[in-house]
């Protein structure tokens, strides 16, 4: 358990992109999503949960997208995404 | 490469995690729930240690461990996970107050110490290789197990409690899915502690509640203000927290939902849920993978000001602990009880 920030390559604020394609990484990431920026909101470090994977997935992070920016159209809402940070790279400001 | 041996590293880790969460919740529930529950009968006299005696003399022991060489660390972990759950549930079928009167809670916190840590249980330091230490927990969990089943025996063979009110209970206990959620939300509409904890560790928190932590990640729990508004989904597949809240709604698996409240939140849940928000109101979709699952946290509604927690919790209906609907409202509530 302890710190999730400890984990994590990325900060609660950073600026990420999703990646288009991840082989070495795992598939649970929507389609939707891929390609777009958004905003590190939550950390959530490595979480254990055998029951739907073997392995120990990278550090978790919920991301922020305006539903405005992935879909178009004016919405200032917000989808929040639980990303694994092997999706993840670093976006300008 | 370095992939593979972190894979390989991560899952040794992940015995480590889930040995470590079976340790805690196991000795959480013995001496925080059970044994306190135990002295308090045999102070006040309503069941002694010597009933607990003869009410063992009656029953066989189980047989020891018969199947544990049988399985891989991985299916004793399992195992121990599955025997945990058992206790628990066993434990919440033992705590009936037979007198229905709601002190019970009160008085074990007393008992097991959270006024004063000179009643705290002693808890077993486990040390040793993992082997080692899943070998004690199994053993230890069999005598925890007997105490309990030594209990329930004399419970009603004392006539404390009688098998009509145990069945009643069990029904209860195996129907209330959705009411786990209402009892967390109640819970944290009364309580600014328990929902701090609820919002950091949600897991951990819902113990206090009686509630098993299931066989989840994480729970998470996105809290509904007067500017926010949260919606859960699973678009990937239709990942709920099932072990704690029972079973989502129908459409919630379905793709015309997922689809539509991730490209039009606000729209989706004013056409197909008739809620209708402000603009002020900003509408958050959460898009979940199996890790963190989660739910919501409604707002408390207006007029329930000195409410109990239990009639707040049947203003929390399963929608929304999804985010398709808000609270009842008190004036609902009384339509639909009528």
């Amino acid at each position: 358990m302890g710190a999730p920030e400890a984990t994590h390559r990325f900060h609660v604020g950073d600026r990420v992109q999703v990646k288009h394609t991840n082989p070495a990484g795992n598939p649970r990431t929507p389609a939707y999503i891929r390609g777009k920026s958004g905003i590190v909101s939550s950390l959530h470090g490595r979480i254990d949960n055998p029951l739907d994977h073997h392995g120990v997935y990278p550090p978790l992070c919920s991301v922020l997208f305006p539903v405005g920016e992935v879909f178009g159209g004016a919405s200032r809402d917000t989808l929040s995404v639980d990303l694994h940070e092997d999706w993840l790279a670093p976006a300008g400001p | 490469m370095a992939h593979d041996t972190q894979a390989a590293h991560g899952h040794m880790q992940d015995h480590e995690g889930h040995v470590l969460g079976v340790k805690a919740d196991l000795e959480y529930w013995r001496t925080e729930r059970l044994e306190p529950r135990v002295l308090q009968l045999h102070r006040r006299g309503v069941l002694t240690l010597y009933d607990l005696l003869r009410a063992a003399a009656h029953l066989p022991s189980p047989p020891i461990g018969a199947n544990e060489a049988a399985h891989d660390i991985e299916g004793r972990i399992r195992a121990l996970e599955d025997g945990l759950d058992d206790y628990i549930r066993g434990i919440g079928l033992a705590s009936i107050d037979p007198s229905e009167q709601p002190s019970v809670i009160e008085d074990t916190r007393k008992e097991r110490g959270d006024y004063d840590d000179f009643f705290r249980i002693a808890k077993p330091h486990h040390d040793g290789t993992l082997e080692e230490r899943i070998a004690r927990l199994e053993r230890d969990l069999r005598e925890y197990q007997r105490l309990l089943q030594v209990l329930m025996h004399a419970l009603l063979e004392k006539g404390v409690l009688t098998a009509q009110q145990l069945e009643r209970q069990r029904a209860f206990l195996a129907g209330r899915g959705a009411w786990n959620g209402a009892r967390i939300v109640a819970r944290a509409w009364v309580d600014p502690a328990f929902k701090q904890a609820l919002l950091a560790r949600g897991r951990e928190a819902v113990r206090e509640l009686n509630i098993p932590p299931g066989r989840l990640g994480k729970l998470g729990v996105a809290e509904n203000t007067a500017t926010l508004h949260n919606v859960v989904v699973c678009t990937l597949c239709s990942c709920y927290p099932h072990d704690l809240l029972g079973d989502p709604p129908w459409w919630y698996r379905d793709d015309g939902f997922k689809e539509g409240v991730v490209r039009d939140p606000r729209g989706t849940l004013a056409h197909r849920f008739d809620l209708r928000l402000p603009e002020s109101v900003e509408v958050r979709v959460h898009d979940s993978t199996s890790d963190v699952r989660w739910m919501v946290l409604p707002r408390r509604p207006a007029g329930t000001d000195g409410w109990s927690e239990e009639e707040l919790a049947r203003l929390v209906t399963i929608d929304a602990l999804v985010g398709t609907a808000e609270a009842l409202l008190p004036a609902a509530l009384a339509r639909n009880e009528r």
